[in-house]
């Protein structure tokens, strides 16, 4: 169970030295745990091949590596959330990363990255519908084609890589992140970009937004 | 009708704005988010630029999603013991 100390005790205790600081830092300690564990009891497919005990070892290295990063950003704490909220969110930030490398450790992003392969056609095909009208049709069939137009020639190379990557070939953000030797940030940025210029290529071509989406049967 | 994944995706692109907050400042919005939520409040309407960004973000979404259970859960008097969730891993 969570350790029951107000903010500004948790705040107090953390870095006050002596016994008190180290009564909390188990507590923090394990209230990480909970959190890390919690994550990875909704994902445990992606611990697939891996015993109970290998899990559980990846749970303690994730609160340690958790109390660490707490630890150090303490003092961007301002108390508009409960502490544990706090925290909690270092601990999950930390387990989702490592339930994504240890789900993908195995695939060779390379050669999901490859330009050769048309990995937008490819994923549009997935999922497309047995039965629409041949107007229908035809007018997704322009709309891809604009979308494609732009990916090929608007987007920089990095801009094309991601979007292969994370929406094409489903790869975890922070798998691409460790693939890139980047950060969240600049990922998510560079996904930005292209989503910005793939609308203004739409809107361009006459592909307003309620009708776009109502021609593939979704609300705006 | 389940959306399929390009349905999906022509929505964000459609839902994206010239300024969109970073991954990093939404981690550092997400708790209080979460808290304002789960104590009734409106946190969409004092922080949309959360809400646009976890629309967005698939990583940042599941964060989200945990840490709004995981606080729920407690909220609710449903806090695990740490062998509880030890028991929870097969």
């Amino acid at each position: 169970m969570p350790a029951t100390r107000t903010n500004q005790e948790w705040y107090h205790d953390l870095t006050a030295g002596g016994e008190s600081q180290e009564a909390a830092i188990a507590d923090l300690r394990n209230i990480l745990l909970r959190a890390a564990l919690y994550f990875f009891s909704r994902n445990l497919s992606d611990f697939w091949g891996l015993s109970r005990d290998e899990i559980l070892q990846q749970a303690e290295d994730c609160a340690q590596d958790a109390l660490i990063a707490v630890m150090n950003h303490l003092s961007d704490f301002r108390g508009d959330s409960k502490f544990s909220t706090w925290a909690y969110k270092f601990a999950i930030n930390i387990a989702l990363m490592a339930a994504r490398r240890e789900r993908w450790k195995g695939v060779s992003i390379d050669e999901l990255s490859d330009p050769e392969e048309d990995a937008f056609s490819e994923w549009v095909m997935r999922d497309k519908p047995d039965s629409i009208s041949p107007e229908q049709s035809a007018m997704q069939e322009e709309l891809r084609s604009v979308i494609r137009n732009v990916i090929d020639h608007d987007l920089t190379d990095k801009q094309r890589q991601v979007l292969r990557l994370m929406v094409f070939n489903e790869v975890p953000m922070d798998e691409v992140v460790r693939h890139m030797g980047t950060n969240r940030n600049s990922v998510y940025k560079l996904l930005h970009d292209a989503r910005l210029k793939i609308k203004s290529g739409l809107q361009s071509r006459g592909f307003e937004v309620g009708e776009t989406l109502a021609l593939f049967g979704a609300a705006g | 009708m389940k959306r399929n994944r390009f349905e999906s995706w022509l929505q964000n692109i459609y839902h994206t704005q010239e300024e969109e907050i970073s991954c990093t400042e939404c981690f550092d919005l997400v708790s209080s988010f979460v808290d304002l939520e789960l104590s009734g409040e409106n946190p969409a309407a004092k922080m949309p630029q959360v809400v646009q960004h976890l629309q967005q973000c698939a990583a940042c979404r599941e964060e989200y999603e945990t840490l709004h259970d995981l606080r729920r859960f407690e909220d609710e008097g449903g806090a695990l013991s740490l062998k509880d969730l030890q028991d929870l891993i097969p």
